[in-house]
């Protein structure tokens, strides 16, 4: 079914292996995503998801198997790494904002210090973003002076400042206190609702069952079931599948 | 000040024994003290007027309950008034000690601007571009020292093995002495500079590489999940934020460097070390020569210090709230 | 390719190098019209900083004298007086004019064309000392510059490889020697201090004894000068044309007079000859 229409998929992943020391922590995974495509990547703790995503714009390494995110393979010896993730941005759990910069340096720092973009550009572009994510009024503080679920909304901004072609989000609302998650599930539904190619990992099904096109299960390393989220949601196939959802649904 | 409690602890000063052993030992080594040292009696021209031992024991007595007076007093006020208190006394003491001397102030006075325009300026001088270069060499030998290539590694560990483990007389000597003898001619400054840089360039290795670990990966992801390259990464991301971490080993370095500065002397160079012991010599004035040295030393810490404040501040000030 | 590189460039410092020391030291002194004294201004009245901060004194007088019958400026540098007698100079300086005790361990490293004065070494003791004559000293605790002809004198270990250089003999055996660093410990002041308190007795040249009992400094002069140190000027080795030349300059001095005046300014007597 992947192979139907390779040339439509953004990222590929072919196969791939990844081990940490003797532990395999990634088997024999296989994904495609397409332009325009949301995915949410769930699963239990330990299964590999966040290192699948990390692997997409190599922040991690993958030992077989191949990956490759817009035309380019990814290896050892690849001379294009900072072209690929210019390409590919990424949202982490704990932000990861420059804390020595304010909220404007960060979002103009990558375009321009990477992209050569002249600073007013830079910054009338950063500002847009800004008020993209409801928070144009903060942005000469320093992160240190912003609430949790700010800053993600801040890290979202600067991700979306260097106009990424897909955006990977690895558990964005997990380190957040609990009021402060439904701002920015608000932030990212609306980049889904844009036609942003998404792959979050994150355990909000709730955002998943919204705006998901295919939800992706992970358990032990491997995808163990993939689907459109009504079929996800109503008619798990694998067990691993239906426990997991017992799990986080009962709540 | 360390995390403090809620509750006070009751202070040694507010037990009635400890008071009253602090007086005995007091008054004890003032009478020992009386006895052999000189000063005393300059201090306490009465003595000279044979007391007997009766007198001595009074007066060693007196000088006991002063001190200990003055302790309890001060450890009723607070905070700041207690520091400003000790600081003056101490200081007082400090003088009176080098008035002990018998220094002749005149002479001192007419070799201060010297000491200061010559002396203090090479001093500061040869300092300044030292722990400026020494900081570059730190900075290289941080990234190679933290680098995964073989060979930088074992450069950068061997020469902060090599600098860190000869005396840095012995250096200035062998930069000095020895390089001629390859053929590679170096002045006295330049080789006195290059001494100093290349022994803190070692210690300060270690300095900036622990400034550089102190940054969460997290920081080198997010610059490289934006597709920064490792030498902007470092210069606008990694370095700017362990300047906190690395300013006050780094100020402390400046001020051992201050006083090893004395070591370039050797070659001639007429620093304030220098200057200390050739100015007094036609006079015999040694004593006045080194203890102003020792002053002016000591301002130049003081100075560099505020000057430090100022720096960290700077650096600190995104993390104010 | 690395090393290719390394070693090219080590090469090149190399060839630079013997450029630099190709030419000798006369050609130095007068292609840059610079005679490059280097003197330690830490020995009064030989050298030392005067009032002005200026090099001052016997030796630097002398130095001045020289230059000016090579018909050329003076300048004057102060290396530590180890760098100056360990000779390998490199260029860095032309000449010591520094009342060097010409020794055959120096003459290993140094040349010597010439000695220019003769001072006299003798023993002192403090005011409150029972010592009356040298003989007195035997046995007591003697202190002296490391490193200094006087200490090798008092080890008994003194050898003079100047020509013309005076007889003498050892004539004290100190109880115990305490060597003070010249460049940081003046031993007048450890005498100073008192009788017995760190030395009992020293030993130094009588000029500087006689200018610490001028500045004040409670000591007294024990007998008649031990020995007579000769004292040369030295240059790096390897420049025969520049010996001769300086060993004429001095020569010169000496007949007309010059040095004898010089001597007599700075030391009220005449020590160009041994007496």
């Amino acid at each position: 079914m992947d192979n139907a229409q390779p040339k439509a998929g953004i990222i590929q992943i072919r196969g791939m292996n990844k081990w940490y020391g003797s532990f395999h922590a990634l088997k024999d995974i296989n994904l495609t995503v397409r332009l325009g495509e949301r995915i949410v990547v769930c699963g239990p703790s330990g299964s590999g998801k966040s290192t699948m995503i990390r692997c997409i714009n190599r922040l991690e390494a993958h030992q077989s198997g191949s990956i490759s995110v817009d035309g380019i393979e990814l290896h050892e010896d690849m001379r294009q790494i900072d072209v690929v993730r210019q390409e590919v941005g990424m949202v982490f759990q704990h932000f990861n904002l420059f804390p020595h910069l304010t909220v404007l340096e960060n979002l103009t720092a990558g375009p321009m210090w990477v992209k050569n973009t002249p600073r007013t550009e830079a910054e009338a572009n950063a500002r847009t973003y800004l008020k993209r994510v409801n928070i144009l009024e903060q942005a000469d503080k320093y992160p240190g002076q912003l609430s949790g679920g700010q800053q993600q909304r801040v890290a979202i901004a600067r991700s979306l400042c260097m106009e990424p072609k897909v955006l990977l989000f690895d558990e964005p609302t997990s380190a957040l206190d609990p009021e402060m998650v439904s701002e920015v599930l608000d932030v990212m539904t609306g980049l889904a609702r844009g036609g942003m190619t998404m792959i979050c990992v994150t355990h909000e099904m709730g955002f998943a069952k919204a705006v998901a096109d295919r939800v992706v299960f992970m358990d032990a390393g491997q995808i163990v079931e993939e689907g459109a989220p009504v079929e996800f949601f109503g008619n798990p196939r694998s067990r691993r599948t239906r426990d997991f959802l017992s799990q986080v649904l009962q709540h | 000040m360390l995390f403090a409690d809620t509750v006070r602890n009751r202070g040694l000063h507010e037990k009635p024994r400890i008071i009253l052993a602090l007086f005995v030992l007091s008054s004890l080594l003032a009478w020992w003290a009386g006895g052999g040292a000189a000063g005393y009696a300059a201090l306490f021209p009465v003595r000279e007027a044979a007391l007997g031992l009766l007198g001595d024991l009074g007066l060693a007595c007196l000088l006991g309950a002063a001190f200990t007076a003055n302790l309890v007093l001060i450890s009723r006020f607070r905070f700041r008034l207690q520091v400003l208190i000790v600081w003056a006394e101490l200081l007082t003491l400090f003088l009176l000690f080098f008035l002990a001397f018998d220094l002749s102030f005149p002479f001192i006075l007419k070799k201060l601007p010297y000491l200061i325009t010559q002396g203090a300026v090479t001093t500061v001088y040869v300092s300044a571009i030292s722990i400026a270069i020494a900081s570059v060499i730190a900075i290289i030998g941080a990234v190679a020292k933290l680098s995964s290539n073989g060979f930088a590694f074992a450069v950068a560990s061997f020469y902060t093995s090599l600098f860190r483990g000869l005396p840095l007389l012995v250096q200035i000597y062998l930069l000095y002495l020895g390089l001629p003898q390859l053929g590679i001619y170096i002045d006295a400054i330049p080789a006195g500079i290059i001494a100093l840089s290349l022994c803190y360039g070692a210690y300060m290795t270690e300095v900036f590489r622990a400034g550089i670990l102190s940054i969460p990966a997290g920081q080198w992801e997010a610059s490289r999940s934006m597709g920064f390259k490792f030498g902007l990464t470092m210069r606008r991301i990694i370095l700017p934020q362990s300047v906190p971490v690395i300013i006050p080993p780094l100020g402390n370095q400046f001020i051992a460097m201050l006083k090893d500065s004395s070591l370039v002397s050797v070659l001639g160079i007429w620093e304030l070390m220098f200057l200390a012991r050739t100015l007094g010599n036609k006079e015999f004035r040694h004593l006045e020569m080194l203890i102003t040295v020792a002053v002016i030393y000591w301002v130049l810490t003081i100075l560099f210090e505020l000057v430090q404040a100022r720096i960290e501040a700077y650096f600190q000030k995104h993390r104010k709230r | 390719m690395f090393n290719l590189k390394t070693a090219s460039l080590g090469a090149a410092f190399i060839l630079a190098a013997s450029w630099s020391l190709a030419g000798e030291a006369l050609d130095r002194v007068m292609e840059s019209k610079t005679l490059t004294v280097a003197t330690d201004p830490a020995w009064p009245p030989q050298s030392f900083l005067n009032d002005n901060q200026e090099m001052d004194g016997f030796d630097v007088d002398v130095a001045r004298e020289i230059a000016r019958r090579l018909g050329v400026g003076v300048e004057f540098v102060t290396p530590d007086w180890s760098l100056i007698t360990g000779g390998r100079w490199a260029g860095r300086w032309d000449i010591s004019v520094g009342s060097m005790t010409p020794t055959p361990a120096r003459a290993e490293v140094l040349q010597f064309p010439a000695i220019y004065y003769y001072v006299p070494a003798s023993a002192a003791v403090h005011n409150d000392s029972d010592a009356k004559t040298i003989a007195d000293l035997n046995g007591r605790k003697i202190g002296v510059s490391a490193g200094s002809t006087w200490e090798e004198y008092l080890k008994h270990e003194l050898v003079i490889s100047a020509i013309g250089a005076p007889e003498f003999e050892y004539q004290i055996t100190p109880g115990e020697l305490q060597s003070f660093d010249a460049s940081a410990f003046n031993v007048v002041d450890q005498l100073r201090i008192g009788d017995g308190v760190r030395i009992e007795g020293m030993v130094d040249s009588l000029s500087a004894l006689n200018n610490a009992i001028a500045e004040g400094y409670p000591i007294r002069v024990v007998g008649d000068p031990l020995f007579y140190e000769p004292l040369a000027v030295a240059i790096d080795l390897g420049d025969e044309a520049f010996n001769g030349k300086v060993a004429g300059i001095i020569a010169g001095m000496k007949a007309d007079g010059t040095l004898k005046g010089l001597s007599e300014k700075w030391y009220g007597t005449d020590y160009t000859s041994t007496k």
